[in-house]
């Protein structure tokens, strides 16, 4: 797995039958607000520009149905495959999977990053109809920080 | 805790107790049934108290808990519930004379713009889910710590924080769209509408800068209008105030078109 730096800059890393972006960046809040966030589907699009819609419920071996702004016209159809509460997540199709982690780094800090890997035999043929996701991870990492650490404030 | 010691503390609580409920289930019924079931609960309880709880917040727990019971097969309500219910009510040949016979035999029935303001937040928050719904009311409203609503809702601190910011954004936005005293494109104008019918000898715009958010209508910070609208909710009293029993039977209208709404739209 890339790794990457905390500081909300998306890396991509290119190989000939895969593609894989990943996203760090630490967040002034609580671990189990981040991943409340995470966690309940239809409220996405209310804190997160990148996401048009989730529907189903985020939790373990449930499917759901994904709709980002990166390419609105496709609804991918995922499945929650790792549920780890407050730490780790792990959400995918046949074609990849998207990995979310927790991890506390000081008092109310924590570290949250995100990473994509496609790929696969066929993947050389469609790799350049898929756009890039750099821009698209670096948005919802500053999008989640924003809405995180507001309500990490609340009193 | 002994029951001698437990029933004036109750006594204390009571008041707003009352008033939580009701802004809750918008029932007078359902509030006099689940008081009275939160003192029998908990005095057959005393035994299980733990004084790191003050009582208020052991009494609110049991309440609640009862209230989400008898609230969780129910719909929630539509944020357009102003505008269904005034439809309904100017279809209801019996309305308006049930007014004007509270307004000849009640002392507290006086119309007055705030009181309204009460009632409106009252039935707009309740097209929140019941969650956020009691956390904005006993955070914004009663006072309540986030870690005491943590031990009322028996959740995580996350949890009501994530309700209290999410309710409070659905309501600013709600109010946002609706309400004219803050958005001349507002859509609802009930408050100007019943004042002109019970007060039809006071100017709109005198009263209405008497309001304090619609005042600081322009106040680019929506959230201050909002916590204007929870310091009104707050000063009243919807059992003792000056126009309680008209409010308390608007509210009772309602709740009633409420439930047959719901249960239309579950068929």
């Amino acid at each position: 797995m890339t790794t990457v730096i905390s500081n909300g800059k998306a890396v991509t890393t290119k190989k000939t039958f895969s593609r894989e972006t990943a996203v760090s960046i630490d967040i002034q809040a609580d671990r189990s607000i981040i991943w409340v966030l995470l966690t309940n589907a239809s409220d996405f699009p209310r804190w997160n520009s990148t996401v048009i819609s989730i529907e189903g419920t985020i939790a373990q071996g449930e499917k759901i149905k994904l709709k980002a702004k990166l390419d609105p016209k496709r609804e991918f159809k995922l499945k929650v495959k790792e549920f780890e509460a407050d730490n780790r997540l792990v959400w995918g199709d046949a074609m990849g999977n998207s990995v979310y982690t927790l991890k506390p780094i000081g008092n109310n800090l924590t570290n949250f990053s995100m990473t994509e890997k496609i790929g696969g035999p066929l993947f050389p043929l469609f790799a350049k109809m898929i756009p890039p996701f750099d821009q698209a991870f670096e948005q919802y990492a500053k999008d989640l920080k924003n809405e995180a650490e507001t309500i990490s404030k609340t009193k | 805790m002994t029951i001698e010691q437990f029933t004036p503390e109750f006594e204390t609580a009571r008041p707003q107790l009352k008033s939580y409920i009701l802004r809750i289930t918008a029932s007078i019924e359902d509030t006099e049934d689940i008081v009275q079931d939160t003192f029998i609960k908990a005095s057959t309880k005393l035994d299980t108290f733990r004084a790191d709880s003050t009582v208020k917040t052991w009494i609110f727990t049991i309440a609640s808990n009862i209230a989400k019971d008898n609230l969780r097969a129910k719909k929630r309500w539509p944020e357009t519930v102003t505008d269904i219910c005034r439809e309904k009510a100017l279809a209801n040949p019996n309305y308006f004379p049930e007014i004007a016979h509270i307004m000849q035999t009640s002392t507290q029935a006086v119309f007055e713009m705030k009181e309204h303001i009460n009632f409106c937040l009252t039935c707009i928050s309740k097209s929140l889910p019941l969650e956020q719904q009691i956390c904005l009311f006993l955070k914004e409203v009663y006072d309540f710590k986030v870690s005491e609503i943590v031990e009322i809702l028996q959740t995580t601190e996350a949890m009501v924080k994530y309700y209290l910011h999410t309710s409070r954004s659905k309501m600013v936005s709600i109010y946002e769209g609706r309400c004219a005293l803050i958005n001349k494109e507002g859509t609802c104008h009930q408050c100007s509408e019943l004042n002109g019918i019970f007060n039809p000898k006071q100017n709109f715009e005198v009263e209405k800068n008497k309001i304090e958010f619609a005042k600081k209508a322009n106040d680019p910070n929506r959230e201050n209008l909002l916590d204007l609208r929870f310091k009104i909710m707050k000063e009243i009293d919807p059992f003792n105030s000056k126009g309680s029993d008209l409010q308390l039977h608007h509210m009772q209208h309602n709740r009633d078109i409420m439930e047959n709404y719901s249960e239309k739209s579950n068929k």
